[in-house]
């Protein structure tokens, strides 16, 4: 496996936790036919689509001598190395050392690969250590399998470590004083009480003074995959259809770097479903990415040390939780120093 | 293969650059939501009330308005 058990806490901590599922990218970065390299989880990847759409992640990483997979060719089936050629199947097994057929290394599977299922437009892979090979259970989010819910996926890069992006939202307040002049996050006081509410799934932050006025409340759920829920009215000129939800996931890309994916959702049916769903493409999405932006402007503007000098305060449980959590699980998923 | 860093596109939802009909279909959209309100009478209404009509110029009824929504908004 590339993964393994016996990396640090501390490289977990930092490059994502092993043992679940993560979204990697949107699934139109890879078209049919066609191969992409990526990197998560602080490592080498590549995607490989047949014609026919199946879709698998194998390391990017020749079983020979190591070149990278991704230079090589898409042989429809298989992917050939560049370097000498060797031929390795979309499950890891090399079927062909062209330069010494009957090889040993033919019909072996010596390359990893990870288990994939694409969801509301996104790759989502399992990322097991080696002693962690089986996908671990995967509850998708209600949102994005609820047929009366709509969705849009907004996909960005950030240079930000990962924790900080899903901290991001774990801090609710930020939204009052960031995105005061969004087209969102306008109202509501500035000033409030939090608390944690515990589920079977995760947790929920939230405010105890005020709902449905500004980014109120966050649930963190982990369900194989960690994804937030979370809800934000909408002004009068979205129309019908209320507020809209976010079901947030990221990408843990290495040390420094995230995807985010965001699902803009709402509960609408009908002509007010796809009034809205005008009215994002051609007006919406803009202001939604504005929003967006001032995130990625304040994370990827932290420095290194953030969390090294803090003084924190009560509205900051959430993201204290979120660390202990994490960091717990990383020590857990350790066996470096056992 | 592209493989640049960072992917940035604030726009991802879209099959075309909205037309000048659409943008203003839009924006007029918006203006009604706000100021006449949200059931699909106030929508017809609002919007020809301002003139602001089918792509044919034919005002609009509940039927050709839903039916031009879910053609843009599918
Ligand atoms: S390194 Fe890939 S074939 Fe030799
Ligand atoms: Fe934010």
């Amino acid at each position: 496996m590339t993964l393994s058990s016996s990396a640090t806490a501390d490289h977990i901590y930092a490059t994502g936790l092993r043992n679940q599922w993560h979204a990697v990218v949107p699934s139109h970065f890879v078209a049919p036919g066609a191969m992409r390299k990526v990197t998560a989880l602080g490592e080498q990847w590549l995607l490989f689509r047949r014609s026919d759409g199946a879709l698998s992640m194998l390391a990017d990483r020749c079983p020979h001598r190591g070149a990278p997979l991704s230079l090589g060719k898409h042989l429809g089936d298989r992917v050939a190395c560049w370097y000498h050629g060797v031929e390795v199947e979309p499950d890891g097994t090399v079927s062909s050392v062209p330069g010494l057929p009957g090889c040993s290394l033919e019909g072996k599977k010596l390359v990893t690969s990870l288990p994939v299922r694409e969801v509301a437009g996104a790759i989502l892979a399992y990322f097991g250590d080696e002693e962690h090979p089986e996908p671990a259970e995967l509850t998708l989010p209600e949102p994005l399998t609820d047929p009366d819910v709509d969705a849009f996926l907004c996909y960005a890069e950030w240079d930000a470590p990962w924790r900080y992006a899903v901290e991001n939202l774990l801090d609710p307040m930020h939204g009052a004083f960031l995105h005061h002049d969004s087209h969102t996050m306008f109202d509501g006081d500035t000033t409030a009480k939090f608390r944690i509410r515990e589920t079977a799934r995760g947790y929920f932050f939230e405010k105890t003074d005020q709902r449905g006025v500004n980014f109120d409340w966050v649930e963190l759920c982990r369900t194989g995959v960690d994804w937030v829920d979370l809800s934000i009215p909408y002004p009068p000129s979205a129309g019908p259809g209320g507020a809209f939800g976010i079901v947030g996931m990221v990408c843990p890309v290495d040390v420094r770097r995230t995807g985010v994916f965001f699902w803009r959702y709402r509960r609408v049916q009908d002509w007010q479903r796809a009034s809205w769903r005008f009215l994002y493409r051609t007006l919406i999405e803009q202001r939604h990415w504005d929003v967006l932006e001032q995130d990625r402007v304040m994370l990827e503007a932290m420095p290194a040390d953030a969390d090294q000098r803090e003084n924190l305060y009560q509205h900051d449980l959430g993201v204290v939780r979120l660390r202990r959590l994490y960091r717990a699980a990383a020590e857990a998923q350790s066996t470096a120093g056992a | 293969m592209t493989d640049t860093w960072p992917y940035l596109d604030v726009h991802q939802s879209r099959t075309h650059e909205p037309t000048p009909y659409e943008y203003k279909l839009a924006a007029t959209l918006e203006e009604v939501f706000t100021r006449e309100g949200h059931e699909l009478t106030d929508v017809v209404r609002g919007l020809n009330a301002r003139q602001v009509h089918a792509a044919d110029g034919s005002p609009w009824t509940e039927e050709s308005f839903r039916a031009e929504m879910n053609r843009l908004g599918a």
